[in-house]
């Protein structure tokens, strides 16, 4: 909420507080001209402004796009409390009023009726939008045939009420094509000063974007007349009065705006009524203050215009332009007070970000529901890639079902050829049980690190009890005899005795056998990955012995069985 | 062989060299019970019965020495070792009553029979299978196969070494 609300006040203020300081900046001519301006009301500080504008149209034409501006920015921030408050919409309808009353007769001693144009354009933004007094004070031609329309409509704004006098005025205005013409080139302007800072501003600024580039993209005349034109305007405005200006006050201004705006706009929301009489006083302290006043009435304004022009007033305006009045009549019973009128400006930029944090949950609550099930998905995947390394003949298989299928096959031939396996054990065990002694000493020495050395024993005492001379050779084997042999033979004295019996009658030719003791330590401790392969590593090994001196002691032990 | 090589296979050599270790071990155990079997019943017992039984032994042992080198961290050997147990301990009953156990068997049979005919479905044939694949989801389920299978292809490797070893 804070981020947003400072989106709403603190950073669309940046964009327009940018036009805004760059008026303040232009202010320097103003100031010289009009310091007493600032000081008084708005009616005289828009009468002031006409006798400003007689002093500043010396200056010419660099003069009049800055008067442009500058006539904008009361106007801009009227057009504000216009949208926010009926207390100050009685208070522009004054204004007006007396802008329309007492103006005519101060401009036309002028004679110069661009700037009365550009001055009454300056009294109707005060009611309308802001927007129109750019376009109007800017294009030369657009004002003189305008002139007559807004001398009309001025006068009937007071009889007709407000709204209505507003509307009538910004239907005609949208009306005029040359009008329509520069506003949506206004537009475009705002738009792309607008995208180019999305980058830097973020969401909010982005869907005021969104809410410019509709104008944009299709250019429609209707829609200039709706708020968001007022940004593209005020934008423009900007880059109208930079090109005049220097671009370091610029961007100094700008910078000390932001630096105020966060601390001022949250009081400044508060009362926009108070504001804008405070405004004004600040008008006279300075810039820096006129800027950072400034800002809270934008945001409001952004909020405003960032949330109803882009959802609601669009669509009233391609319509019909007298829609606008229910728009405006919507937020007056909005701003019926103060706290409320701080709430509806408050409240606004929650909807765009509570849409979007909604919409983001949304997506999330169905992507909590598939992302779980992609999770699961994924797991069952990966198990089954598992599977298929595992299982032979997986690979070619493709679907989870088959491979299913292949791996229930695979688990199920398993289990035969253990049975199988264990029943052809069975049949050999009653035959050669004895052998088991020496396999699994054999089969223990070889696999284990932890017993390497009983198992030696087995092999060597009965190597060692033949020839001596290996005994010799492999003194710690020797003198692991007496453990070992105890240690495996106690679980088959009469075995072992029997084996070493076989071993010292049956194998003398035990050289082949000794090497492989010999060989045994390197074995087990380098490889001898399984005990298959030193099963079968050990079978060509003992290839030519080991069988006869199984079946020997198989033969010896069931003849002890018998005995 | 180097000793990457082993660094890179010592997890399953040593599940390999510890089953076989077990195998071998019950083996001589079984042999020597045996050998008092043979010794006491050769006249009694056929051939064909005794080389039956000490089939299923033979494999009972080479199951539960995997599931016992496997330990309880893998479900599938916990409930192999439950279940050999509890067989074991029917086992022990059976020959004392024979008759009931049969019964209770069939009745057993044919309510899982009635289970299997709600959902034929490869999963739950993969389950029936899988030992304690019963109450595990899918995702679990194929982790322990995957487990299940490669401690069943190693107790293969190494019954077939061992096999062929006596065979030859």
């Amino acid at each position: 909420m804070e981020s947003e609300y400072f989106f709403n006040a603190g950073v669309p203020p940046q964009a327009l507080l940018f036009e805004q300081t760059s008026t303040s900046s232009s202010m320097p001519i103003w100031q010289s001209h009009s310091s007493p301006m600032e000081m008084q009301d708005n009616c005289s500080a828009h009468r002031l402004f006409n006798s400003n504008w007689e002093k500043s149209t010396d200056h010419g034409p660099h003069l009049e796009s800055t008067l442009s501006s500058m006539v904008s920015s009361p106007g801009l921030s009227n057009c504000n409390v216009s949208s926010e408050s009926f207390m100050i919409r009685e208070l522009i309808g004054k204004l007006v009023s007396n802008g329309n009353s007492s103006n005519p007769g101060e401009i036309s001693p002028h004679s110069q009726p661009m700037l009365a144009a550009s001055y009454f354009t300056a009294a109707n933004n005060s009611a309308n939008t802001s927007c129109y007094t750019t376009p109007m004070s800017s294009p030369p031609k657009l004002n003189m045939p305008v002139m007559d329309q807004f001398s009309k409509e001025h006068l009937n704004i007071p009889s007709l009420g407000k709204p209505m006098g507003l509307n009538s005025s910004v239907a005609e205005f949208t009306a005029d094509p040359g009008f329509a013409e520069r506003a949506a080139k206004f537009s475009c302007f705002g738009s792309r000063s607008f995208n180019g800072r999305i980058s830097q501003l973020g969401l909010n600024n982005a869907e005021m974007a969104k809410g410019c580039n509709p104008l944009m993209g299709n250019g429609k005349l209707a829609r200039v007349a709706s708020s968001p034109s007022l940004k593209a305007v005020e934008s423009q405005k900007r880059d109208k009065s930079s090109p005049l200006q220097d671009r370091s006050d610029l961007t100094n201004s700008q910078e000390s705006s932001v630096s105020e705006q966060i601390p001022s706009g949250e009081p400044g929301l508060k009362a926009s009524m108070e504001l804008n009489s405070r405004k004004r006083k600040a008008l006279s302290k300075g810039k820096t203050k006129e800027s950072a006043s400034n800002p809270p009435v934008n945001a409001t304004k952004d909020a405003e215009t960032g949330d109803n022009s882009n959802a609601k007033r669009i669509r009233p305006n391609e319509g019909e332009e007298n829609e606008i009045d229910p728009v405006k009549a919507e937020e007056e019973p909005k701003g019926s007070g103060d706290d409320s009128q701080n709430k509806a400006n408050s409240k606004p930029p929650e909807p765009p970000k509570d849409y979007i944090h909604v919409r983001a949950r949304r997506g999330q609550a169905t992507d909590s529901h598939s992302l779980a099930e992609r999770v699961r998905r994924e797991k069952i995947s990966e198990r089954m890639k598992l599977l298929q390394d595992l299982v032979p003949g997986c690979n070619k298989v493709t679907g989870k079902a088959l491979m299913l299928d292949e791996i229930i096959n695979y688990v199920q031939s398993l289990q035969r050829q253990v049975e199988f396996l264990s029943m052809k054990l069975a049949s050999v065990n009653t035959r050669l049980d004895f052998n088991m002694d020496t396999l699994i000493s054999k089969d223990m020495f070889q696999s284990s690190q932890p017993l390497p050395h009983p198992i030696f024993p087995l092999d060597s005492s009965a190597s060692a009890a033949i020839y001596g001379h290996q005994q010799q050779q492999n003194p710690p084997l020797h003198s692991n005899i007496s453990n070992a042999a105890v240690t495996h033979c106690s679980m088959d004295p009469l075995d072992t005795a029997g084996l070493c019996r076989n071993l010292n009658t049956q194998l003398p030719p035990l050289d082949g056998f000794t090497q492989n003791a010999h060989q045994y330590p390197t074995f087990c401790e380098d490889d001898l990955q399984t005990i298959v392969q030193m099963g079968f590593g050990q079978n060509p090994s003992l290839e030519t012995f080991p069988p006869q001196n199984f079946q020997g002691s198989n033969q010896v032990s069931h003849m002890k069985i018998e005995l | 062989m180097t000793t990457k090589h082993v660094i890179a296979t010592t997890h399953t050599r040593s599940i390999k060299n510890r089953f076989a270790r077990r195998f071998l071990r019950s083996l001589l155990k079984m042999k020597r019970s045996n050998r008092l079997g043979i010794g006491t019943g050769t006249g009694f017992q056929s051939n064909e019965e005794i080389r039956k039984r000490n089939t299923q032994r033979i494999k009972t042992s080479a199951y539960r020495s995997m599931a016992r080198v496997v330990g309880p961290r893998k479900i599938w050997s916990r409930a192999l070792l439950f279940k050999l147990r509890n067989q074991a301990r029917i086992q022990v009953g059976l020959r004392k009553r024979c008759l009931v156990s049969r019964k209770k068997k069939v009745l057993r049979k044919e309510t899982k029979v009635q289970v299997i005919s709600k959902g034929p479905n490869r999963a739950d044939n993969l389950r029936k299978l899988v030992p304690g694949g019963d109450s595990m989801d899918i995702c679990s389920l194929l982790e322990e196969t995957a487990h299940y299978i490669k401690c069943l292809a190693t107790q293969v490797k190494v019954m077939q070494s061992i096999a062929d070893l006596y065979s030859t």
